[in-house]
C-alpha cells in the first residue's frame, strides 16, 4: 500500500504481508490477508471492522498471543526493525514492557484473590526488575491517581472485585501504561463500559498519549468510537485492509464501497426526523402496563455488615396500547431488576404494577401465570436463553403445554406456523438450537414469545447481541409483527440510536429511578433532566453533537446503590448541581405535552436547549 | 474486627452444634437394646443388685434429667466415667460383680485425651503423605488437561481408589515389615509405627486430593486473568505458582478440611488393623462394650474437632480469596 511504505524507516511498529490462517478440521482458512501497515511513534491509529474481520486476531498476532489453531503462515511484524515472528524470545521480552495490551473484558482481566496494587507491582517488576519494590508502588499509585481513580493510595489496597468495571478498564490501561511502553494495543477496550465511562476512557486515553508518548493501536467496532480516538482509522474487512485515512476524510470522503456502507447504514440520533416513530398513543383507553412508585430493595451481607441494594426506586410510567415503550439507562441502573418486578418473577416492595388494570404485584401466582400468557419476555442472552438439549419445535410447544393449549397436532402446527413468521425454515422443527446464530436464537426467542399470543412483549435487551445488520432486520421483523397482531413493546435497551429508531416513548433510568419519561423527539432534542443530556453527549455516533460531553458530565463514577446520597442521586455527577439537589430528591413533574422529567432546574435548562432548535 | 466476629459467630454456631449431636447420641444410645449395667457387673450379679448400681448411676432417670446432668458435668469439662474401664489401666472388667478394680472406673476424658493425640498424630501423617504424592500429580494433570499427565492422574486416581484400605493394609504390612523389615506395623512403640498406617490412608485420600486439583487447576488455568498474565509480560513460573496454585487452593482446602475430619473422627478399619492405640479403637472397644460414657465423649469430641477444622478452613479460605464470605 502506497501511504505505508513512506515513512518506514521512522516506524515503530511496521506490519508487512501478514497473514493469519485458522486450520480446522484439515482445512485451512486465512482469518488475515496480507495485512500492511505502519505505526510511527505517539501515533494513534484506529482499526475499525466488524466482528469476524479479524480485529482481535491482529491484535493478538501483534502481543505473540496467537494459539492453535491460529497460526501465522507468513509476514513481519517489525518493532523498532526486529521481526517479532521470527524471534520469538525478542517479542517476548518485550511482551508487557515495550508492547502493552488492554483487552475488552476487565472484569477477569486481574487474579481475583490479590489485591490490584500487588499485581500492578508484580507485573512492573516482572518486566522491569530493576526497579524496588517502593518505587513501583509509588509509581502505581501515582498513575491511579493520573487516571482518575480516586483515593489512589487507598484502593491501592483493594481487591479486584471492589472496582467497577470502568474502574477496572483505568486499572488495566495503569498496567499496560506502569511500565511505560512505546506501543499499546487497545483492543475494544470500551466495548464493555457504559456510554457515559467509555467517553471518559477514550478522553482518558488521549490525555495518556500526550503525556506518555504512547503509540496506540485502537481497534474497535464502532465507527464513531474509532473516529473519535484515533488520528487516522484503519479500516479491516474481511481480514484485509480496504483503507486508511485521516478520521475526517474518512467519513467525508470514504474510497473504499465497504467504508461507504458502513457509514451509510450507521443509525443517527438527529439527523433526519423522520424518524422516532411519534404517533401519540390514545390516551383515551387505559393503559396496558402501569406503574406507579414501583421500588425493590435487595439485601445484602458484606464483610462490613448487612447492606440493602436499592435497585429500583420511584420508578414510575404508563404504556399505552400499540406504544413501543423504551427503557433506557446504564448498567447497573435497575433496568433489569425493573424487568423481575415488571414480568411478576419478583414483587415490589413498594408500589405497584397494573397490567391492564391488574396488579401484578399482588396477585396470586396461580393468577400471575394466567395473566402471564399476556405479557411475554424475550431475554438478551441468545445462548443462555434456550435449552440446549431441546428440539427447537418443543421448545416452542413448551408454553401452549404449560397453558394447556391444543392438542399434539394442533401445538404442532401452531409452533411451525410461529417458526415461518419470525423467518425460521421450518425443516429446523426437530433440530436442536446449537446450530443457529445468534440472530436464528432471537427469532427463535421471539417465536416462543408470541406463540401464546400475547399482548404486551417485553424485550430485554433483546438485539444487543446481534451486529448492526441483523439489527435491523430483526426491528423490521417486530414492526410487522406488531402490524399484524397488534403486540406492544417495551423495549428494555442501553442502546440509545436503536431506542430512538423504535420507540415512541422513553424512560430514561439512572440508579433506580425514572429520571425522565417523554415522547422520542422530545427526549432527543430537548431533554428535561442532565442525566438524559449525558447520555445523548456520550452516545457514539458521527453526527454534529448536540450535547457536548464536556458540558453535560463531570468526571466520576455513579454513586453505590448501597450507599445512595441524600438527595439527587445524579447530583455528583451533574455540572448544574446547586444546593437544593444534595438534600431533596426531586420528582418526576410534568414539562407539558406528555413529557415529564425529574429535575429541579428543569424550566430553565430546558428553555436554554430549546433556544437551539 | 472481621476476624473477631466471624469467630464469635462460628463458635456459637459450632457449639450450638455440639449440643445437638450430643443430644442425639445421648438419646439413640438410650434405646437401643442392650443393658450396660448388666455388662459391668457382671452375667452373674443378681438382679437387685443390678438394679441398685442402676439406681446410683441414675440410669434409671428420665433420659432428659440424665441429659441435663450429662450437659452440667460436660460444661466443666467432665464427661463422665467409663463404664467399664478401670482407671489403672487393667483389662477390661471382668464377669464377677465383685469386681474390686470396678470402684475406680476411668475418666473418659482421660482415655480421650490419651488416645486422640496418637489419632491426630496419624492423620497429621497421612495428610502429609497424600499431599506429597497427590499435589505434583494433580497439579501436573491440570496444567496439561486431556493430555499424558491429565490421564495419568486419572488412571493412578482410578487405581488408589479401588485398592481397599485392609487389603493394602495387610499387603503393606506383609511387605515391608514383615519380607523386608523395614517398617514395624502392629501397636504402637514409636514413631515408626505411625509410617505404615498413615501410608494406608495416604493412598485412600489421595485420589480425592489428584481429582479436586486437576480438575480446580485446569479451571483456572482456562480463566481469562491467567491467559492475560503473559502478555502482561509475566513469567510461566510467577504465572503458576504466584496466581494458577493460589486460586486452586480454595477447592482442595474445603477437601483437606473434610478429609482431615473423618481421619480424626476415627479411622476404625486402619487402627483395628494395625492395633493403632488411636480414637478409632477405642470407639472399637467402647461400641463392643457398650461403654455408653466413652463413645458418647469421643462423639462430642469428634464433633466439636468437626466443628473447628471447619472454622479454620473457612478462615484460611477467606485468608486466600477474599471474595469468599462466610
Amino acid at each position: 500500500m502506497a501511504l505505508d511504505t513512506a515513512h518506514s524507516t521512522e516506524a515503530l511498529l511496521s506490519v508487512r504481508g501478514l497473514t493469519v490462517t485458522l486450520e480446522s478440521e484439515g482445512k485451512t482458512r486465512a482469518i488475515l490477508e496480507d495485512i500492511s501497515f505502519d505505526l510511527k511513534p505517539r501515533e494513534i491509529l484506529s482499526v475499525i471492522g466488524e466482528s469476524g474481520s479479524g480485529k482481535t486476531v491482529l491484535a493478538r498476532a501483534l502481543v505473540s498471543w496467537l494459539s492453535a489453531p491460529l497460526r501465522v503462515t507468513s509476514g513481519e511484524v517489525l518493532f523498532s526493525g526486529s521481526d517479532l515472528i521470527a524471534d520469538k524470545a525478542y517479542a517476548k521480552s518485550l511482551a508487557g514492557r515495550e508492547i502493552a495490551y488492554v483487552g475488552g473484558n476487565p472484569a477477569g482481566a486481574l487474579d481475583p484473590t490479590m489485591t490490584v496494587g500487588a499485581q500492578l507491582v508484580e507485573k512492573l517488576r516482572a518486566v522491569r526488575p530493576d526497579i524496588s519494590a517502593a518505587d513501583a508502588k509509588e509509581k502505581a499509585i501515582r498513575l491511579l491517581g493520573a487516571v482518575k481513580i480516586p483515593s489512589a493510595e487507598r484502593r491501592y489496597h483493594e481487591y479486584p472485585f471492589q472496582y467497577s468495571g470502568g474502574m477496572m478498564q483505568r486499572v488495566m490501561i495503569v498496567d499496560a501504561l506502569i511500565s511505560d511502553p512505546a506501543l499499546l494495543i487497545a483492543d475494544n477496550i470500551t466495548q464493555p463500559l457504559d456510554v457515559t465511562v467509555a467517553a471518559q476512557i477514550l478522553k482518558l486515553m488521549r490525555e495518556l498519549n500526550a503525556d506518555f508518548s504512547t503509540a496506540i493501536l485502537f481497534i474497535c467496532s464502532s465507527l464513531p468510537v474509532a473516529c473519535d480516538a484515533g488520528d487516522e482509522v484503519m479500516v479491516l474487512h474481511a481480514g484485509r485492509v480496504v483503507e486508511r485515512q485521516s478520521s475526517a476524510n474518512l467519513v467525508a470522503k470514504p474510497e473504499h464501497t465497504y467504508t461507504r456502507q458502513l457509514i451509510e447504514e450507521l443509525p443517527t440520533l438527529w439527523a433526519d426526523d423522520r424518524k422516532g416513530r411519534d404517533t401519540p398513543p390514545n390516551r383515551d383507553q387505559q393503559a396496558i402496563m402501569s406503574v406507579r412508585g414501583v421500588a425493590k430493595y435487595y439485601a445484602t451481607r458484606g464483610k462490613t455488615g448487612k447492606a440493602l441494594v436499592q435497585a429500583v426506586r420511584n420508578v414510575e410510567f404508563d404504556v399505552f396500547p400499540g406504544d413501543n415503550f423504551g427503557i433506557v439507562g446504564e448498567s447497573g441502573c435497575g433496568k433489569s431488576s425493573l424487568l423481575r418486578l415488571l414480568t411478576g418473577l419478583e414483587r415490589p416492595d413498594a408500589g405497584s404494577i397494573f397490567f391492564e388494570g391488574e396488579n401484578v404485584g399482588e396477585a396470586s401466582s396461580k393468577r400471575l401465570r394466567a395473566l402471564r400468557r399476556h405479557f411475554q419476555l424475550v431475554l438478551q442472552d441468545p445462548y443462555g436463553s434456550l435449552p440446549p438439549q431441546s428440539a427447537i419445535g418443543s421448545i416452542l410447544e413448551e408454553p401452549l403445554k404449560i397453558h394447556g393449549i391444543g392438542d399434539r397436532k394442533e401445538r404442532r402446527e401452531r409452533a411451525r406456523a410461529a417458526m415461518s413468521e419470525v423467518g425460521l425454515n421450518e425443516a429446523l422443527y426437530d433440530s436442536l438450537p446449537t446450530g443457529l446464530s445468534a440472530g436464528q436464537r432471537q427469532r427463535l426467542n421471539v417465536a416462543r414469545a408470541m406463540i401464546l399470543e400475547p399482548r404486551l412483549l417485553i424485550m430485554d435487551e433483546t438485539l444487543s447481541a446481534l451486529d448492526q445488520t441483523e439489527q435491523g432486520k430483526l426491528l423490521d421483523l417486530f414492526e410487522r409483527l406488531q402490524a399484524q397482531h397488534g403486540f406492544t413493546y417495551i423495549f428494555i435497551s442501553h442502546d440509545l440510536t436503536m431506542v430512538r429508531r423504535v420507540c415512541s416513548r422513553i424512560a430514561v433510568m439512572y440508579l433506580g429511578e425514572t429520571v425522565e419519561v417523554a415522547p422520542n423527539e422530545r427526549l432527543f432534542f430537548d431533554p428535561g433532566h442532565p442525566y438524559s443530556r449525558a447520555l445523548l453527549s456520550a452516545a457514539p455516533t458521527l453526527e454534529e453533537r448536540r450535547y457536548r460531553p464536556e458540558d453535560c458530565l463531570l468526571e466520576g463514577e455513579p454513586p453505590s446503590p448501597i450507599d445512595l446520597p441524600p438527595g439527587c442521586a445524579f447530583a455528583s455527577r451533574c455540572p448544574h448541581v446547586f444546593e437544593r439537589c444534595h438534600k431533596e430528591n426531586p420528582a418526576l413533574t410534568s414539562r407539558g405535552n406528555h413529557a415529564l422529567a425529574a429535575c429541579f432546574l428543569d424550566s430553565n435548562t430546558g428553555a436554554k436547549d430549546s433556544i437551539h432548535d | 474486627m472481621f476476624i473477631a466476629s466471624f469467630l464469635a459467630r462460628r463458635l456459637f454456631q459450632g457449639a450450638l452444634i455440639v449440643l445437638l449431636v450430643s443430644a442425639i447420641i445421648f438419646t439413640l444410645l438410650r434405646v437401643v437394646p442392650g443393658d450396660p449395667v448388666r455388662l459391668m457387673a457382671g452375667g452373674m450379679a443378681p438382679e437387685a443388685l443390678i438394679e441398685q448400681i442402676a439406681e446410683d448411676m441414675g440410669l434409671r432417670d428420665p433420659i432428659y434429667q440424665q441429659f441435663g446432668r450429662y450437659v452440667g458435668g460436660m460444661l466443666q469439662g467432665d464427661l463422665g466415667q467409663s463404664f467399664v474401664r478401670p482407671a489403672n489401666g487393667a483389662s477390661v472388667g471382668g464377669a464377677s460383680f465383685d469386681d474390686n478394680t470396678r470402684s475406680e472406673r476411668a475418666e473418659v476424658w482421660d482415655l480421650i485425651a490419651n488416645t486422640a493425640p496418637m489419632t491426630l498424630q496419624l492423620a497429621l501423617l497421612a495428610m502429609v503423605f497424600a499431599l506429597i504424592i497427590a499435589v505434583p500429580i494433580g497439579v501436573w494433570g491440570g496444567l496439561r488437561p486431556g493430555e499424558f499427565p491429565d490421564r495419568f492422574a486419572l488412571y493412578l486416581s482410578s487405581v488408589f481408589v479401588s485398592l481397599p484400605n485392609f487389603w493394602l493394609g495387610i499387603v503393606l504390612a506383609l511387605v515391608l515389615s514383615v519380607k523386608l523389615k523395614l517398617l514395624p506395623a502392629i501397636g504402637y512403640d514409636g514413631f515408626a509405627y505411625t509410617i505404615l498406617p498413615a501410608l494406608v490412608l495416604a493412598v485412600e485420600i489421595a485420589p480425592f486430593i489428584i481429582r479436586t486439583l486437576t480438575v480446580s487447576v485446569a479451571g483456572v488455568m482456562g480463566q481469562n486473568f491467567i491467559d492475560i498474565a503473559a502478555v502482561r509480560g509475566l513469567t510461566r513460573n510467577q504465572i503458576i505458582f504466584h496466581h494458577a496454585l493460589k486460586n486452586s487452593a480454595v477447592p482442595l482446602l474445603n477437601l483437606l478440611g473434610v478429609q482431615f475430619s473423618m481421619l480424626l473422627g476415627g479411622v476404625l478399619v486402619i487402627e483395628f488393623i494395625f492395633d493403632y492405640p488411636g480414637l478409632g479403637l477405642l470407639t472399637i472397644n467402647a461400641v463392643m462394650q457398650r461403654d455408653f460414657p466413652l463413645i458418647q465423649g469421643i462423639a462430642i469430641v469428634t464433633a466439636a474437632a468437626f466443628v473447628l477444622i471447619n472454622i479454620v478452613v473457612d478462615l484460611c479460605a477467606t485468608a486466600i480469596d477474599p471474595r469468599l464470605e462466610y
